[in-house]
């Protein structure tokens, strides 16, 4: 009898152990945040120069080795593209490998440092020590240039190709030239469904009230309002960067001046942020968003699960792919009570090309850069991957980019791409949306406002 | 004095053997432990051919006394105390019950035995695709269960406290089946007729155990609480896989890994801090030191007392 209770109860056990194993559909893991502006500072040991572009496909077998992160549409068009390569160039193989955007950058290092890797997708160069900031160190691009791990790209005929501010601002180190930035993108912005808003009688949201007045009609016809990829952590509270670009749009002095303590994250304006941030992950966000994976979140939207869904403009052509019928638009989030203010579109440099310094293969390399940056390349490289192109002559001729080309002279960099964080600060000092229930611990706004603030100001007094 | 393997320079021959190996832990484990220690008291970023410099005790100091920052890492180090508490017991308590009920002769036993191992073999990255499959918050079948109840929950993005002990029950099931295999092994070595003895003076199930398993299952017993203690102290991959870095869930071992290789920030621009992740990793040894001797001489001294 013992043993058959024991028998039953084991089974149980084990019965249990094996059913955690099943479960619903997820997802892997997705695209990108990232990078701006313009570095200049301390000394670059001399890169290693990339020899001139040649012409004459190379004689001896080469396997060239290409890393990029995890955005699919872009993904589908590098395979093309490397086939498209190899075809034309036989004796070099294009072996690439495609790693979760927030693993980028560990994976560039270490394959760098081996000496594994010839070409790397790398963000836009950003978060460049401010002479405010004490004590910061330098970002991890800057790393690799000082560590002579990135090739200078100077003389490179390919980097005329595209336009001088970008490569200046979004590629250059000391007057050299290491990244060629292949596109900007926004995201700050909320993708809507237009028959969802038609049939429900939802005018598109110019202001905050109207985005909580439509959150509120789509849930009371039982629709939720807004999805993210929350799995990948910051999907969930990038959106709500728009709410702070309606609120601070000057957001390098955003930084200097919570660096400088002219603004605090708990004074009135910023309790503003946080109050509405607060209605953003509670009452817009659909529930069960922090499992849905990044690159999930645009087949969800476009299923037609939920009424908005706010994010990036790298993500158009993954909707666009999902369901090719689906008639959706881009708006800049509208975080202020004046239409006025809810007009720009904030950003990034996004995706871009260098080249490992050490690469044994620097002749394919730039042959596969050079065919690349052609303006045919190019330009269908943009229109797969929605980026806002950073060759003058490619046009904006996607859906995305007909969607943001109203916004265009009001695209501004992102906080993020400014702001680097002081030495000593507590891990809240950050203005995400995410803080707040049911991602977070947090329930009231002057709480974690004040708490945000402390964390902060911990760092700042620590380096003081 | 007898040599084995003969007089003359054959007599070296065992530490010839010995060599290769040696020279493997030297190379593999001992090194870039002492480079570790070194690295500690620089600016190290872990890029070849970067600018080095001597920092002293200042990454020691900054991990352990600067700001809000040094807070949230002893945080992190009393939440790693936490994890390796719930782990150890639990997976200690579940690997010794399993093991008993899988000694007996029932029907099937390897199949469970191979069923309960299995997570073992399954490594990290599968563990938590399983899981967040599992625990997926819109209609996995955890969110199914607690919707009969008008119950919902986000699961692994949620409240830090909950992903957290999510995080304890995965460790723990992916980790039973080794405990559960020690203490089969050592349960197999204790001879059949001292329970029979034990039956014949009139001993009940219970003092059979308390008499006879748990006394001579000792050297299980103290492999295994060393093994579960250790492993959980130093847990960071399920972490990495299930969370990712996010406030309040942070144990010491993946505020290394995200502090060497930049992700502490959100921002994919996040310096390379090498040298700061080894003078925590310096503090994690020694907690892990500490603790680990501790236990040992616990352990060594009850063995001692129980098996003479």
């Amino acid at each position: 009898m013992n043993k058959i209770k024991l028998s039953a109860m084991t089974a149980l056990v084990a019965a249990g152990m094996v059913l955690s194993a099943c479960g619903a559909p997820a997802a892997a893991p997705t695209a990108a945040p990232a990078a701006t502006k313009a570095p200049e500072a301390a000394k670059a040991p001399e890169a290693t120069k990339a020899p001139e572009a040649t012409k004459a496909p190379a004689a001896a077998k080469t396997t060239l080795k290409v890393l990029v992160h995890q955005n699919p549409p872009m993904v589908a068009f590098m395979e093309a593209f490397n086939k498209k390569f190899t075809e034309k160039n036989p004796n070099i193989t294009v072996d690439m490998s495609v790693v979760n955007a927030n693993d980028l950058s560990t994976v560039s290092q270490t394959r760098l440092t081996a000496n594994d890797v010839d070409v790397i997708d790398m963000f836009g160069f950003a978060n460049q020590a401010q002479p405010y900031m004490k004590k910061v160190d330098a970002p991890n691009w800057q790393q690799l240039i000082e560590a002579g791990l990135l090739m200078d790209l100077s003389d490179q005929p390919f980097v005329k190709n595209y336009d001088a501010a970008t490569i200046k601002d979004a590629g250059s180190y000391n007057g050299k030239v290491y990244e060629i930035n292949l596109g900007r993108v926004s995201y700050s912005g909320i993708y809507y469904n237009k028959d969802m808003f038609a049939a429900n009688n939802v005018k598109v949201p110019t202001t905050w009230q109207e985005l909580v007045t439509a959150c509120e009609t789509f849930k009371k016809a039982k629709i939720a309002c807004m999805t993210a990829g929350g799995k990948d952590g910051w999907p969930i509270f990038v959106g709500a960067y728009g709410l702070l670009g309606a609120l601070y749009p000057d957001q390098a002095a955003l930084v200097e001046g919570l660096w400088t303590g002219k603004i605090t994250w708990n004074d009135a304006k910023a309790i503003e942020m946080w109050t509405k941030m607060q209605i953003y992950a509670r009452d817009m966000m659909e529930a069960g968003a922090s499992g849905i994976a990044g690159d999930a979140a645009p087949g969800r939207f476009a299923s037609g699960a939920v009424a908005m869904f706010p994010g990036g403009t790298w993500y158009g052509p993954a909707i666009d792919e999902a369901k090719p019928s689906f008639k959706w638009g881009y708006i800049p989030f509208p975080g202020s009570d004046k239409a006025d203010d809810n007009k720009y579109l904030f950003g990034k440099y996004d995706q871009g090309w260098v080249v490992a310094a050490k690469s044994p293969n620097k002749d394919a390399a730039m042959k596969y850069l050079t065919e690349f940056s052609a303006p045919d390349n190019y330009q269908a490289f943009a229109n797969a991957v929605g980026f806002i192109p950073t060759q003058p002559t490619a046009k904006l001729n996607t859906g995305i980019g007909a969607e943001v080309a109203p916004y265009l002279a009001n695209f501004r960099v992102g906080y993020e791409q400014y702001y680097v964080g002081p030495k000593g600060a507590g891990q809240f000092a950050n203005p995400w949306a995410s803080y707040f229930k049911p991602f977070g611990t947090y329930d009231d706004p002057k709480t974690l406002a004040d708490k945000v603030q402390a964390d902060l100001k911990s760092g700042l007094d620590a380096v003081k | 004095m007898t040599y084995h393997f003969g007089r003359g320079w054959a007599r070296f021959i065992p530490y010839l053997l010995l060599l290769p190996g040696v020279i493997f832990y030297l190379v593999i484990a001992l090194l870039p432990s002492l480079a570790t220690s070194l690295y500690s008291f620089t600016d190290a970023t872990g890029l070849q051919g970067a600018p080095m410099h001597w920092l002293g005790l200042e990454n020691y100091k900054e991990f352990l006394f600067m700001g809000q920052a040094s807070k949230d890492n002893l945080d992190a180090l009393g939440r790693t105390l936490v994890f390796c508490f719930f782990v150890t017991t639990i997976q200690f308590a579940l690997g010794l019950l399993a093991a008993v009920v899988l000694n007996q002769r029932l029907r099937g036993t390897n199949v469970f035995r191979t069923l309960y191992f299995m997570p073992v073999i399954l490594g990290a990255v599968i563990q938590g695709l399983i899981w967040s499959l599992f625990l997926f918050p819109l209609g996995g079948p955890m969110a199914r269960f607690l919707d009969l109840f008008g119950m919902r929950s986000e699961f692994l993005g949620g409240q830090p406290s909950e992903a957290f002990a999510w995080v304890i029950v995965v460790q723990i099931w992916a980790n039973m089946g080794t405990t559960m295999i020690i203490f089969l092994s050592g349960l197999q070595t204790i001879p059949s007729d001292l329970y029979e003895a034990a039956k014949i003076d009139g001993a009940s199930s219970w003092q059979a155990f308390t008499n006879v398993t748990w006394p001579l299952l000792t050297p299980s017993v103290n492999t295994n609480l060393t093994l579960n203690i250790i492993g959980s102290l130093q847990a960071w991959q399920l972490f990495l896989v299930l969370i990712g870095y996010r406030n309040g869930t942070q144990v010491l071992g993946y505020l290394i890994y995200a502090t060497g290789f930049g992700q502490t920030s959100g921002s994919v621009t996040s310096s390379f801090r090498q040298g700061y992740a080894a003078a925590a990793s310096i503090i994690l040894f020694l907690l892990v030191l500490v603790i680990g001797m501790t236990v040992q001489f616990i352990l060594r001294r009850r063995e001692a007392r129980i098996l003479g």
